[in-house]
């Protein structure tokens, strides 16, 4: 069953199409990534998904109800954290969260509770939820952002660039939420531009480029279609044709051949493979176990950038 | 969506909109306290008797009176009338500066270059001949008197309109007091019989000036300025909070978070009101509050009729905030818009200055405004302590106004949701 489903939408802002006859759907649970370069339309997409803005055609259904024909039904089963951080730096977490909760009828005894259940899910400390939010770091900011969006229990989350501008480890704090959040069976619409946020978090990712789905599926699916190879570059001490033979005969290895390395000082031995994290470790006894010195590995991935370049020419963060 | 929902989501929007500025020290500057600030300033400018003090009237003498003149082919140095006049200006409080002669504007020492240094604001130039003229000292072949008219100087300084009015008003006021001495010092020289007739021909008009009975209390300045200043509460508070709010949000986002709420966007804009609404009757409690306890100002509190203006006077205001509100691009432009607006429209209410005195067209421009039916409003309740009968045009007036301009408000606010 599908949380969301966009059927034909385009929109037009005079002489622009920012959407072009897009269909998309997502799945109950499930956590899409939409990835594209800035004005690639996934933020348009995201805001007729929400109801800020109107399709100029085609339909968008969140549930079972139309946004164009239900939008306060839909406004219900939404929880939208916009990528900037929206919220009233006069007021403390607590009043922030209150004032949200009571915009979706929250009140009393129970509004209380959940915003309790959600500073302690957000692990915002007692002390720092009384103060005004203008004193907040980045990462507090970001959690109370996400915090506003779930307290009305919604099924479908729409994050836009949630983890835009944080640090490594409070973005990895944010990842673990989100992972939570899809654990809990929500449906999640991820917009992003970071290819390790997509690859690691996603279901599903959509890549957008001129207002339309150039390329949908798993990360690794979609990393499957660009022709090129996972390559673990071992540095060791020595090389010889036995021990190339041996690296050969791991399983999962598809190939491996001895190349010298950049500066064509030393010779490195370059193991092809479709999943280098899982024969890592083998690769590496083997190569110890002929009484040979691992100097050096370097691990080279296809990503979803690659993927990107291959489909538009360019990387995702031009503009 | 029920009732109690809605409610629920006008209070918050409300509460939230209202912590904004009590929370945020330069909106509580201009919102509540520039209004105590305003009302402090007027207070202690006109607060008093409004009688003006002659100290600060700086006149500059150039005493001519004792040089020598030729009266009657004789030589006379008298100087008697002279130094009275001078002594008489003292006494009526004037700070006098003696100057030997007018001189010019280049030459220290003289009354000329204190006039162009604004040292002093008049200059008053006694004639050599002035008590000779004032005592009929000139006298035809057969001895007989010649009545010679003595003629005064005064120079005011022409940079400064306003100051030049009242001194000039202050110096004739004091002139016209010692002509009226010295007229009845000459009646009594007079024949008995001719004395009656001299009497009616040196004033033939009495004129006698009173307050009327319009209020059972004498009022002072700060009386007749604190019901005019609810109409510049309406400017401060009203149209410009009003003209912030919208733009602030939508430059924060808040606003974009507000309507993908299931919120109606009619429930935002009540919120809004009761915010605004709010904001306006503190601002308008601060102002009277400090008019009593620091001015003792005399007035009368028709409770219901003050809130009702009030009230129908902020929708006016926070219609056009609305309208600012909405048409701006972000706060920046919203609060340069609303400072064009208020700023001048303000003088055109009759709070500070009369509306007779001003043009035709601007009489016409600040009748027209409702804030100015306010002011007049709560003047007549206020200080005149008229009936609710006396004000229903002015109060129909501000309800025909305010549900038009606030129902303007609303479409710009509607297209403006458009917008985001």
């Amino acid at each position: 069953m599908n949380d969301i489903e966009v059927d034909s939408v385009t929109k037009r802002f005079e002489d622009m199409v920012a959407v072009d006859n897009l269909s998309m759907s997502v799945e109950k649970g499930e956590l899409f990534g939409l990835l594209g370069p800035n004005g690639a339309g996934k933020s348009t997409l995201t805001k007729m998904i929400s109801g800020r803005l109107n399709p100029t055609s085609g339909t968008i259904k969140v549930g079972k109800y139309s946004i164009q024909d239900d939008p306060m039904k839909v406004k219900e089963l939404l929880g939208v954290v916009p990528q900037d951080i929206v919220l009233y730096d006069y007021l403390n977490a607590k009043e922030n969260l209150a004032f949200y909760g009571r915009l979706y009828g929250l009140s009393g005894k129970k509004l209380k509770d959940r915003i309790n259940e959600l500073l302690q899910f957000t692990q915002l400390d007692e002390k720092a939820v009384k103060r005004h939010v203008s004193t907040y770091s980045g990462g507090m900011k970001r959690r109370v952002n996400i915090a506003a969006a779930l307290l009305h229990e919604p099924q479908v989350l729409l994050l836009d660039e949630p983890t835009a501008g944080l640090d490594p480890q409070n973005k990895h704090a944010l990842w673990e939420i989100i992972e939570v959040l899809k654990k809990q069976g929500k449906t999640i619409v991820l917009t992003t531009h970071m290819m390790d946020e997509a690859e690691e978090l996603c279901d599903r990712v959509a890549i957008m480029d001129h207002g339309k789905i150039i390329a949908l599926g798993s990360p690794s699916q979609l990393v499957k279609k660009v022709k090129m190879e996972n390559t673990i570059t071992v540095v060791p001490d020595k090389t010889s044709p036995s021990l190339i033979e041996q690296v050969k005969s791991i399983a999962s290895v598809k190939n491996a051949y001895a190349a010298p390395d950049e500066n064509e000082k030393r010779e490195t031995i370059k193991v092809i493979t479709d999943c280098p994290d899982d024969i890592l470790p083998d690769v590496v006894s083997t190569i110890v176990n002929t009484g040979t010195k691992v100097l050096s590995v370097q691990l080279s991935r296809v990503t979803l950038e690659d993927v990107f370049i291959m489909l538009t020419g360019r990387s995702l963060r031009e503009e | 969506m029920s009732l109690k929902r809605s409610i629920n989501q006008i209070a918050a929007i409300a509460k939230t909109d209202f912590l904004g500025v009590i929370r945020n020290k330069t909106a509580i500057f201009f919102t509540l306290l520039f209004p105590l600030f305003f009302i402090v300033i007027i207070g202690f400018t006109f607060g008093q008797s409004g009688e003006a003090d002659m100290s600060r009237i700086a006149v500059g003498v150039v005493n001519l009176d004792g040089e020598l003149v030729a009266v009657n082919a004789t030589d006379s140095f008298n100087s008697t009338i002279g130094d009275l006049f001078v002594q008489g200006l003292e006494s009526a409080n004037f700070t006098v500066t003696g100057y030997g002669e007018y001189g010019d504007r280049d030459t220290n020492g003289t009354a000329a270059y204190a006039i162009s240094r604004g040292d002093i604001d008049a200059i008053l130039v006694i004639p050599a001949n002035f008590t000779e003229t004032l005592t009929f000292q000139y006298t035809d072949n057969f001895g007989v008197p010649v009545p010679i008219k003595s003629h005064l100087e005064v120079y005011v300084d022409p940079t400064d309109t306003t100051g030049a009015l009242i001194t000039q008003q202050s110096v004739f006021g004091f002139l016209s007091a010692f002509i009226k001495e010295y007229q009845n010092i000459a009646i009594e020289l007079v024949i008995p019989d001719m004395k009656a007739y001299v009497e009616v021909l040196a004033d033939p008009i009495t004129v006698s000036v009173s307050e009327a009975e319009v209020t059972e209390a004498e009022l002072q300045w700060i009386d007749y300025m604190v019901p005019g200043t609810l109409g510049l509460v309406l400017i401060w508070s009203g149209l410009n909070h009003a003209s912030m709010t919208i733009a602030t949000e939508r430059t924060k986002g808040t606003f974009q978070r507000m309507v993908i709420a299931p919120v109606s966007p009619t429930v935002v804009l009540l919120g809004k009101l009761i915010s605004a609404v709010t904001i306006v009757y503190m601002s308008a409690f601060i102002m009277l509050l400090s008019g009593v306890l620091l001015f003792q100002v005399n007035l009368h509190w028709n409770i219901p009729v003050m809130l009702l203006a009030i009230f129908l006077g902020a929708l006016s205001a926070i219609g056009i905030g609305l309208i600012i509100s909405s048409i701006a691009k972000n706060e920046e432009a919203a609060n340069s818009i609303s400072v064009i607006i208020s700023v001048p429209l303000q003088f055109f209410i009759g709070a500070f200055f009369p509306l007779s005195i001003m043009p035709e067209a601007a009489q016409a421009f600040g009748n027209a405004l409702p804030f100015t039916k306010l002011v007049n409003a709560m003047q007549d309740v206020m200080t005149r302590n008229l009936p609710f009968d006396s004000v229903i045009p002015e109060m129909l007036y501000l309800a025909a106004s305010g549900l038009i301009l606030f129902t303007l408000g609303t479409i710009a606010y509607r297209i403006a949701l458009k917008r985001l």
